[in-house]
């Protein structure tokens, strides 16, 4: 179990910039997630604390040692790639024992942890398969074994999910999960699946054309956006602009074109003025439909509906624009129309952001 | 770390080539524009070339070399294409096997084939004979096949020797293309003749012109067949014959840099100008187009238009094999006598048991090292990020654009006593590390593009993956890489050996004494000897086909895809 850190990482291939100043901590034996849209970096950083690539400047440490110049195979990072890279040549066995062949480790303890590891994988016995007679699923489980068995410092993911089917995917998640707290790892993951994050990560953090957007518990990110750009990759948000006219301890009122609006200030470093443009975060389940205007609310109209099962989405057109709103398991459900309908939203639900 | 060896092993290699393939390739160029005076001072001249362009023999025998290489050319695109062509389009019955059978002439060394020829087409040759004996031909006007100054002859051999070349490289051109592409002018309305040409041939065009091109240089510097036709008016045997006066006669050197210079100029159009791909960097096609089955009438006519180059093809063979068994063998269809003592006589001629030694030692040792090298620069071109990798890739080529003529010269010139390469020259005059070296670099091409194919194939993260696990580079390469493009390599690496057994400019030309006469010498020599001499020298031949088909089938069944190996 080590600490990973990184000091202004920066990354350049060619004239572009994939990573600009990164500069991260993870704790030992945390579950840490890199997430980003496409393009944000989040694989190159990956990369990097693999040891796959060298940064351009800056410096990775694991624990108190550095490693931003060390070769990948002296790190003890095993990674699990987004494409398995499994061998073909090897039967599945083979490409578990491969690392601890290369640590010089017993014939008969190789055997020994190789069962084990398909064991942990739920594959006993599927030792003497070739790859390819092994489903995507099962692939993935043996990439999983491969990098485990060497009993590796730290695990890397990189999107290990994102080629399974939906069912698989979910019952993956907390196996993952299950297999770094069980053998104390310390994992960083890549995805851009923020359901995978929420539902999987200890903490992590939202990447955003090569820098960080905003590091924290799952919880923290969803509950307390730091930017419009994290607000909206991690689930969905209702933003409108505003200007500040109150201010008290810890809530602002906001003026929009809508009508007046208090909500949070969850920034640490920044605290809005009166007077200054601002933007407000509105989670679509956080809008509540009621028949007439109340505290805290806006007034529109219903303009399209979609049925989701489990849940309907309404697009509500207001004086500060169309907004989303989810109504879970309702017990009434309301018909597209040009009748008045008023918006409703607790105070701690809204977030108020710089613009 | 990994772009440091990427620029150590670009170095290596370039300093390599360097030194042995464009400092001989030069000096001969060189040599062929300076003038030394009697006190020792040179300087530049066009005087040489003046004197080979003055001389009526020598501007014959440069328009010969060029118009045997042109013809030859031609001939081999009319049998190679509509092979392929065929082959790729069409299911017919038998096509594996005859897929594999019309690549037989590649298992005999081609001059070697021309002793056969000369047995089955000459003048007194088994043809006639049969055309007699059916009473078709009045024995005494027998009708000389191989006529014309023996210029139909060294195109028949050249084309049926060369053609694979072409046929390889175009049927895989085919094979690379898109389905979807054809398929796209087959839906928007296009019949299947003009498909052939808007879209089919455009596109296939690389291969053609990447294929011709070698033909073409094969064919323009061919050595051995015209020697074995007598056929002294051409360029390269005119270089051949001159080499003993050669310390006083620059002509030679004149006529090898004008070789070069053709060469070079049909290397440059075909890569550059001509065989540009349309296709850029289009995705690799997911799915191959399935071959369609014909009228059983029509596939009969495709097996049967395979059968027959098959058995036009292996007439050389034919004669070489009956040569080789013949007891008596003058004016009949097949000889009066059959024989096994040429077989057990070669074994104990002291030119023979040597000569293969040799020959497998020069082209072993070749192969390593050519093996080498080409996995080096392979792994630079297809692994590491240096701008320098492509011009790295084209350099490995050239070989293929030089003559194996100009090379031979240009080492036999600089493994003179006191001059660059004599310190490859062994004790007693053993020219081992020469014949290696000249072997290796001429090679090369074929392990390169076999190791770049293999390992463009094979997904780098399967390398990551071994790294991360905590094997070191090199292990990486011996445990994952190198297994996975083991396929490639052999088939690289056995088309390379074969073909540096049957080598014949470099063998003929660096080898000068008996005792280290490769294969290709030894029965060249043997055919100009009296007595059975060229029955010993069928014999002989006859173990080089056995041997090579089996080492060219093995590179078929390893290598899988087989036009990838040549194409340039």
């Amino acid at each position: 179990m080590e600490s990973i850190r990184v000091e202004s990482v920066i990354k350049t291939f060619g004239s572009t910039r994939a990573l600009d100043g990164i500069s991260l901590c993870i704790e030992p034996g945390e579950l840490f997630f890199l997430l980003g849209g496409s393009g944000c970096g989040k694989t190159t950083l990956l990369r990097c604390i693999a040891g796959l690539e060298t940064p351009t400047s800056g410096a990775i440490f694991f624990g108190e040692r550095e490693v931003t110049k060390m070769p990948p195979h002296k790190r003890e990072a095993a990674m699990v790639f987004q494409s398995y890279a499994l061998w073909p040549h090897l039967s599945v066995g083979q490409n578990i024992s491969f690392g601890l062949e290369e640590r010089r480790v017993p014939k008969p303890e190789i055997k020994r942890r190789v069962e084990e590891a398909l064991e942990m994988v739920k594959l006993p016995g599927y030792g003497d398969r070739s790859i390819d007679q092994m489903s995507g699923g099962q692939q993935q489980r043996v990439s999983l074994a491969r990098a485990l068995v060497v009993k590796p410092k730290c695990l890397l993911l990189d999107e290990p999910l994102s080629n399974l089917d939906a069912q698989l995917r979910v019952e993956m998640r907390r196996e993952i999960r299950r297999i770094v707290k069980e053998n104390g790892l310390t994992g960083i993951y890549v995805t851009h699946d923020q359901e995978e994050a929420l539902t999987m990560a200890d903490r992590m953090a939202v990447l955003t054309r090569g820098n960080i957007g905003q590091i924290g518990t799952p919880e923290q990110i969803y509950r307390a956006p730091l930017t419009g750009y994290v607000a909206n990759f991690i689930g969905e948000t209702n933003l409108i602009s505003g200007t500040v006219i109150r201010r008290e301890d810890g809530f602002a009122t906001v003026t929009t074109p809508a009508g007046e609006l208090t909500g949070r200030i969850t920034a640490t470093d920044w605290s809005p003025q009166t007077g200054e443009a601002v933007q407000v975060s509105i989670r679509p389940e956080a809008w509540r439909l009621l028949p007439q205007a109340g505290d805290n609310s806006v007034t529109g109209h219903i303009d399209e509906r979609s049925y989701l099962g489990q849940r309907i989405q309404y697009w509500v057109a207001t004086a500060a624009g169309r907004q989303q709103v989810v109504e879970l398991n309702p017990h009434l459900i309301h018909e597209p129309s040009a009748e008045t309908i008023s918006l409703h939203v607790r105070r701690e639900d809204v977030v108020i952001l710089k613009s | 770390m990994k772009r440091g060896t990427a620029i150590t092993i670009s170095i290596i290699v370039s300093v390599l080539f360097a030194v042995f393939f464009i400092y001989p390739a030069g000096m001969v160029v060189k040599q062929a524009f300076e003038v030394t005076r009697p006190d020792g001072s040179s300087h530049f001249t066009f005087e040489f070339f003046s004197a080979v362009f003055g001389n009526p023999i020598y501007r014959e025998g440069l328009w010969n070399a060029f118009t045997l290489g042109i013809v030859s050319t031609f001939a081999t695109l009319a049998i190679a294409f509509p092979l392929a062509l065929i082959g790729h389009r069409y299911e017919f019955p038998g096509k594996s096997i005859l897929g594999v059978l019309v690549l037989a002439p590649m298992i005999l060394p081609p001059f070697v084939g021309a002793v056969g020829v000369k047995q089955m087409l000459g003048v007194n040759g088994s043809f006639n004979a049969f055309l007699i004996d059916c009473g078709l031909m009045q024995a005494a006007l027998p009708f000389d096949w191989l006529a014309n100054g023996r210029f139909t002859g060294i195109v028949l051999m050249n084309a049926l020797h060369l053609y694979p070349i072409l046929y390889m490289n175009i049927a895989a051109a085919l094979a690379n293309l898109d389905p979807a592409m054809e398929q796209a002018a087959e839906n928007l309305g296009c019949p299947p003749w003009k498909r052939f040409f808007r879209i089919t041939l455009p596109l296939a065009m690389p291969g053609v012109f990447a294929g011709a091109s070698i033909v073409f240089i094969w064919a323009f510097t061919e050595l051995g067949v015209p020697l074995v036709f007598d056929f002294a008016r051409v360029a390269p045997v005119q270089i051949f014959d001159g080499l003993k006066g050669l310390d006083k006669n620059p002509i030679p050197y004149a006529l090898t840099a004008i070789l070069l210079v053709v060469a070079a100029g049909v290397f440059a159009i075909s890569k550059f100008v001509m065989g540009r791909s349309p296709l850029g960097t289009a995705p690799r096609p997911k799915a191959r187009s399935a071959a369609l089955v014909l009228s059983p009438l029509k596939s009969a006519a495709c097996s049967g238009f395979f059968l027959a180059i098959f058995l036009v093809a292996s007439i050389p063979h034919l004669g070489v094999i009956l040569l080789s068994l013949a007891g008596r063998w003058y004016g009949t269809v097949i000889p009066d006598v059959f024989t096994l003592r040429h077989y057990t006589e070669a074994l104990g001629n002291g030119l023979v048991v040597p000569s293969i030694q040799n020959s497998l030692m020069y082209a072993g040792c070749a192969t390593l090292l050519a093996l080498a090298i080409g996995l080096a620069v392979a792994w630079v071109v297809v692994r590491s990020d240096l701008k320098f990798r492509n011009t790295l890739d084209a350099i490995v080529m050239l070989p293929l654009a030089v003559p194996g003529l100009v090379m031979a010269f240009g080492y036999l010139a600089l493994s003179q006593e006191g001059k660059a390469f004599h310190f490859l020259v062994g004790a007693g005059g053993s020219p081992f590390l020469l014949i290696v070296v000249a072997y290796a670099f001429r090679r090369l091409p074929y392990i390169v593009r076999s190791a770049v194919a293999g390992l463009q194939q094979s997904n780098p993260v399967l390398e990551e993956a071994a790294n991360s696990l905590g094997a070191t580079p090199l292990r990486t390469l011996r445990r994952v890489a190198i297994p996975l493009i083991g396929a490639n390599l052999a088939a690289g690496s056995i088309l390379a050996f074969a073909f540096a057994m049957l080598e014949v400019s470099d063998s003929l030309i660096l080898a000068q004494q008996a005792q280290h006469y490769p294969i290709t010498k030894a029965i060249y020599t043997l055919l100009g000897t009296l007595g059975n001499g060229t029955e010993l020298a069928a014999a002989l031949g006859v173990w080089a086909m056995v041997f090579l088909s089996v080492a060219i089938m093995g590179a078929a069944v390893l290598g899988g895809k087989r036009g990838g190996l040549f194409k340039v």
